[in-house]
């Protein structure tokens, strides 16, 4: 019977692997991979709290919610890439600086 | 013990991912690490009783977010992919960020007394169900409308661009 600790040190780990492509990649679209990773690490918190911690069932329907969130977000963020794309011909988020003031 | 092993071999599997997606450079690789990840991660949450939420994951992710990312991967990078090499100071910065958030993450969890209290695996179907249209039933509404704005501010970002009065006015012009 494993408990609530190896899922969360799990949870930390994506969390850290996730910040770290969010930081290190240059391609918009590697660093909507690595947002995808934090919210996986949160969602598997939820539900390790809501298997081996208290409180039911809410922790696997707040996951739920983060699924639906990420699939959300993922739609927008491509969306706006890909005008970033047509505008200037790159998805290297250090050339959108158009807008600096 | 045998659910042991089958967490080993699915967390393995997710932090390979991770680490192979940041040492990748291509990104259509990297979509496919996404992938694997999401895979595992859809499998502990079987390996946690939590069926409903597992098969949200395969669905969701793996059937609509990881298709959309290959698409968005195939839309946008032909030959003008940029090299997505960080640079030699970023990698030092970056593995002292990460390396003192995630000791402080797994210090605070490992010393922290977390009142446990195992719950057996169900159904859990009818159970969220009853918690999506009772206790969450402010936020489930309001995951509807931002579907709804999300799928029409999607379809208005990514429409092709057409000229107000470009290709109407020329065509009538050649007609007559």
């Amino acid at each position: 019977m494993m408990g609530l600790t190896p899922y969360l040190i799990l949870s930390a780990i994506l969390l850290v692997l996730g910040l770290a492509i969010v930081i290190s990649k240059r391609n918009a679209i590697a660093m909507l991979i690595g947002v995808e990773f934090i919210l996986n690490a949160a969602a598997l918190n939820l539900v390790a709290f809501s298997r081996h911690g208290i409180g039911g069932l809410s922790g696997q329907t707040a996951a739920l919610f983060v699924i639906v969130l990420a699939a959300a977000e993922a739609v927008v963020a491509l969306a706006i890439f890909l005008n970033f794309y047509h505008t200037i011909a790159t998805v290297d988020i250090d050339q959108g600086d158009q807008l600096k003031g | 013990m045998l659910e042991t092993v089958i967490f080993f071999f699915l967390a393995g599997l997710a932090v390979a991912a991770g680490v192979a997606i940041l040492l990748s450079t291509s990104i259509v690789r990297m979509a496919y690490w996404l992938i694997t990840m999401l895979v595992a991660v859809g499998g502990l949450y079987f390996l946690m009783g939590a069926d409903f939420v597992g098969v949200i994951q395969i669905l969701v992710y793996v059937g609509g977010v990881a298709v959309l990312l290959v698409f968005g991967v195939m839309l946008t990078s032909r030959q003008l992919a940029p090299k997505l090499r960080p640079g030699r100071g970023e990698v030092l910065w970056l593995a002292i960020v990460g390396f003192v958030l995630l000791e402080a993450l797994t210090l605070s969890v490992l010393h922290t007394r977390w009142q446990q209290n195992a719950m057996a695996p169900g159904n859990s179907v009818g159970e969220i169900g009853r918690n999506l249209l009772g206790e969450f039933l402010g936020p489930f509404e309001l995951v509807s409308v931002l579907l709804l704005v999300a799928m029409l501010g999607a379809a208005y970002l990514a429409r092709p661009k057409v000229p107000t009065q470009g290709p109407q006015h020329t065509k009538g012009t050649m007609v007559s």
